[in-house]
């Protein structure tokens, strides 16, 4: 070891830029979540204007608070905290730059083309193609910066936030890849490469995945940085942080399939959903309980430090959602909540209470560090806290309210189980109205508070000089010793039992008779030999992973494995199976030409963000929207819409069931032939032309997609869609309205009314799985 | 003094030798009720797999079907007793009936057929035209049954024998008995 002494200066520039970005889009964000709460009680604020309806400013409002709020927050604690506990400096200047403000064209891109209409009409990952390109590109830029940095490192130890920060950056950038892959039929248009069953396995991977690792493990790492931090007082405890870490990556990637519970989805696919969300309850707690037990001997610092408030308050409104989940994930429980506004509550008790608190806390910490000039206020701060703490309580007091009340009613059944309670829709949504208004309630309160913080930080940052953290260095050289080539990172006790373990468990659960009992007794064996063996040699077990800690890119290696062996096993066979084998019995008829256009207007419009197109296996579903959806049913669905939410009823089936004059009427104005309903009018679609061009080549991706659509030949394909949209135009002139056929209107008819049109082929042998 | 080392008070638990950036972290054992936790939820799933994957002979859907069965035996066993013509005048004049009839006419009906009965999407309901037949009879078998070429959805499924019945009751109420 040498004694060169070197100074650093941190790049903390990039981190006021990231922290600043996040308060602001912060605002953005929450604001545009109270405007469409208060859409669901007064429809008029949809103000009869597309880009002004709920169906396209919902995904506004969740891409702000994910991708601008938190990944702005999460950007700012990762550069700050990353360069101390590594003691070096972010190793690019023009990355960080890129970084940063690629992210922010990225988000004004966003804010731009998803009012517009642009939509990949999945959730949060509605971005459009071009939009995708970039996030991947700037999320490289991101991770090379990262770990450049790591490789540049004065510390050669990893501390436990930056194993979760590991964990983010590979994880998010898989996720998001996988989940995007698409088709473009043109510069802004694109269909994803699942269809089906498929894609609703990718999405909700994806999605689940997205609060775990964009939502959750950067702000644990986050956690573990500000917290001891603040309360100076060390991690509560060490093992606890490398159990919890590895049981929480790898058990996370699996406990998707629960948001597809009681669905056509396979049985086993959610049979696997239920129990790793149950599985995840403990990893999650392990992060809550490092969290609030580090305060111990701090407690006396709640009173009066705003920063601590906020942390402490996070923490448990984590350990809270995170208990919520799982309990959600049962099957029975999840057939009452399931598309409810329960869901809604839960999401936003971790939002709210989890992220915006961390964030809030993070902040006021930094302030004063980062600008060198004490807060302007600590009462202000105080009155955050409380003011939102109100917020986010009135919030998902509501929403369970509001859910349970709901999914009751929906699910209530009269005369002895053979009659639905409340058979019309609308009654049920009626019910919840004052909820939802308290709803906004809440919301409005968390907002104030925000803008508190805002206000703040404005008169804190007002004429102070921003300052850059510096340090001084022992420049030194690693030993050779520490270095832990490729055979020592997988032949070692820890990683060959955990992999060996894996590998029976699968041969027990997916093999046949012999297999599964040579799995189930090697799993058990795998089990208690480690458990003898870790017992006995303690020490080496210990002494790797201390040598795993200063080798990060061995590391990174196996958080890959841990977190891509769930996705592997529970997408690859759903995807790679013969799609004909995979119907249950039906295939739907594929659309018309005009039926697709249709469909890809229900998808602009983001219909899903209020109806469903899937009725689960469950008694109170088939009574009230007819049988339940089988898996062949969407095969051609590219993107598949089965939804996540019911503010309306299903659509699985509504085709026929009602006369094209009554959906002409219900797209004018809902509340004409449905009183009560919440739903926009769409009076636009009655103007606008459909987008006949577009769909030479939107048919030939879905040619290639494998949807069977004949090769038209000139003018066949115009002929085709003029003679559908003239019978469906006929059709209500004899009902006494009238509509020139070429418009929007006609074809999203079109496609509603073949919703649930399917034909029956004959079962194949080989589907038994 | 080293920066780099904890400080560790005497009777404290035990704490790891390296600081970053002056984090120090405890290295404590983990609660024993969190690792029971975590342990007894992965039995859960195990056993849980073997339940339902391994041992059980029904799923989702054959119970689905059996409720389904059991609930189309009972309906049937309740409309034995079929309304006749006679039977239906009688409700039509029994405001009990009717007015359990117009309160799910109101919230079911009026969208299409008006709450005045006097059409809209679906046709005239007081006026002395019948498109598919007039008697009570007919009348109570389009509204349970629909007419699906025109639009109208078969309520009987939906409303169930005793509400299907008010509602003709309250069309009826709405005409000169014979």
């Amino acid at each position: 070891m040498s004694d060169r002494k070197i100074t650093i200066e941190y790049n903390d520039h990039v981190v006021r830029q990231f922290l600043l970005a996040s308060v602001i889009w912060g605002a953005v964000g929450m604001l545009a979540g109270v405007f469409v709460a208060s859409q669901l009680n007064y429809w008029r604020l949809n103000f009869d204007l597309p880009w002004l309806t709920f169906g396209r400013l919902r995904p506004l409002h969740t891409n702000a608070v994910i991708f601008a709020f938190v990944g702005n927050m999460m950007f700012a604690g990762v550069y700050y905290s990353t360069q101390r506990l590594v003691k070096a400096r972010l190793a690019s200047d023009f990355l960080s730059s890129l970084h940063f403000w690629g992210w922010q064209l990225i988000i004004v891109a966003a804010a731009i083309s998803l009012p517009l209409g642009f939509s990949r009409g999945k959730e949060y990952a509605e971005l459009i193609w071009p939009i995708n390109i970039a996030v991947a590109f700037i999320w490289v830029v991101f991770a090379v910066n990262f770990f450049w940095t790591l490789k540049r490192r004065h510390e050669p130890a990893l501390y436990v936030a930056i194993w979760f920060y590991i964990a983010t950056i590979i994880t998010v950038a898989m996720l998001y890849i996988v989940n995007h892959l698409s088709l473009p039929t043109s510069l802004l248009h694109s269909y994803p490469v699942f269809g089906g069953v498929q894609d609703a396995l990718v999405q909700w991977w994806y999605g689940h995945n997205a609060v775990a690792f964009f939502l959750t493990t950067p702000i644990l790492g986050i956690m573990y940085y500000f917290v001891p931090k603040a309360a100076e007082r060390p991690v509560y405890s060490y093992r606890l942080s490398v159990i919890h870490f590895w049981s929480l990556v790898f058990v996370y990637i699996w406990a998707g399939p629960h948001h597809l519970l009681n669905t056509a989805l396979p049985d086993w696919l959610q049979t696997l959903g239920m129990t790793f969300s149950l599985m995840l309850w403990a990893p999650s707690w392990g992060g809550m309980l490092n969290g609030l037990l580090t305060l111990r001997g701090a407690w006396q610092k709640l009173r009066s430090d705003p920063v601590l408030k906020f942390f402490a308050a996070a923490v448990t409104f984590y350990g809270m959602a995170t208990f919520e989940g799982p309990l959600l994930s049962i099957k029975s429980v999840s057939a009452l909540g399931h598309y409810t506004d329960w869901i809604i509550g839960h999401v936003h008790a971790g939002a709210l209470g989890w992220n915006g608190f961390m964030a809030a806390g993070m902040i006021y910490w930094l302030l004063p560090r980062l600008w060198n000039k004490p807060l302007y206020s600590t009462s202000l701060a105080n009155l955050h806290f409380w003011v939102g703490t109100v917020g986010i309580l009135f919030y998902i007091a509501a929403m369970w309210t509001s859910g349970i009340t709901q999914g009751l009613m929906l699910n209530a059944t009269a005369e002895n189980g053979t009659m639905l309670a409340y058979p019309n829709f609308v009654e049920t949504l009626n019910a919840i109205k004052p909820m939802m208004l308290f709803r906004v309630l809440g919301g409005g309160l968390y907002l104030i508070g925000w803008l508190l913080l805002v206000y703040n930080l404005y008169r804190t940052v007002r004429g102070a000089r921003p300052v850059n953290g510096t340090m001084e260095v022992f420049a030194t050289d690693r030993s050779a010793d520490e270095r832990l080539g490729f055979g020592s990172m997988v032949f070692n006790p820890p990683v060959m039992f955990a992999a060996l373990g894996t590998v029976f468990a699968c041969a027990w659960m997916f093999g046949g008779d012999l297999l599964k009992l040579a799995g189930l007794f090697g799993t058990a064996l795998c089990v208690m030999l480690a458990w003898v063996h870790f017992h006995a040699r303690t020490i080496r077990w210990a002494a790797w992973y201390d040598r795993l800690l200063v080798n990060a890119m061995p590391f990174t290696i196996l958080t890959f494995v841990a977190v891509a062996a769930g996705g592997m096993i529970q997408i690859i066979p759903t995807t790679l199976v013969n799609r004909a084998e995979n119907v249950e019995g039906r295939r739907a008829i594929p659309y018309t030409p005009l039926e697709l256009a249709g469909r890809d207007l229900y998808v602009s419009e983001g219909c899903y963000n209020c109806h469903s197109q899937m009725i689960r296996t469950l008694v109170p579903d088939v009574l009230r929207y007819g049988d339940y959806s089988r898996l062949g049913e969407s095969i051609y669905d590219y993107p598949f819409q089965w939804g996540s939410k019911r503010t309306g009823p299903d659509l699985a089936r509504v085709g026929g069931k009602y006369p094209h004059v009554w959906h002409y009427r219900h797209m004018m104005d809902p509340r004409e032939v449905s009183p009560g309903s919440n739903m926009p009018n769409y009076p636009w679609l009655f103007e606008r032309k459909t987008d006949v061009a577009a769909l030479d080549s939107k048919l030939a991706v879905q040619r290639i997609l494998g949807v069977p659509y004949p090769e038209y030949k000139d003018g066949e394909l115009l002929l085709a869609v003029e003679t559908q949209a003239k019978s469906i135009a006929d059709d209500l002139r004899a009902s006494g309205v009238y509509i020139a056929p070429d418009r929007e209107i006609v074809a999203l008819i079109a496609y509603l009314q073949k919703l649930g049109k399917h034909e029956i082929v004959a079962p194949l042998k080989s589907a038994a799985k | 003094m080293n920066p780099n080392k904890p400080v560790q008070e005497p009777g404290d638990d035990p704490i790891r030798e390296h600081v970053f950036d002056g984090i120090a972290e405890y290295d404590r054992r983990m609660p024993n009720w969190w690792l029971m936790t975590l342990y007894a939820s992965i039995v859960f799933a195990v056993g849980y797999w073997m339940v339902t994957q391994h041992f059980s002979t029904s799923n989702d859907e054959t119970r689905l079907a059996a409720e389904l069965q059991r609930i189309e035996t009972e309906k049937i066993a309740a409309s034995s007793t079929t309304l006749d013509d006679a039977t239906l005048w009688k409700m039509s004049r029994n405001p009990a009936f009717v007015d359990a009839g117009r309160t799910t006419f109101q919230s079911t009906c009026a969208s299409c057929h008006n709450a005045a009965l006097t059409g809209g999407i679906g046709p005239n309901l007081v006026d002395a035209e019948w498109i598919h037949g007039g008697t009570p009879g007919e009348v109570l078998k389009t509204v349970t049954e629909g007419v699906l070429p025109k639009g109208m959805p078969g309520w009987g499924p939906m409303l169930g024998g005793k509400k299907v019945s008010e509602v003709v009751a309250f069309i009826l109420s709405q005409h000169d008995a014979p």
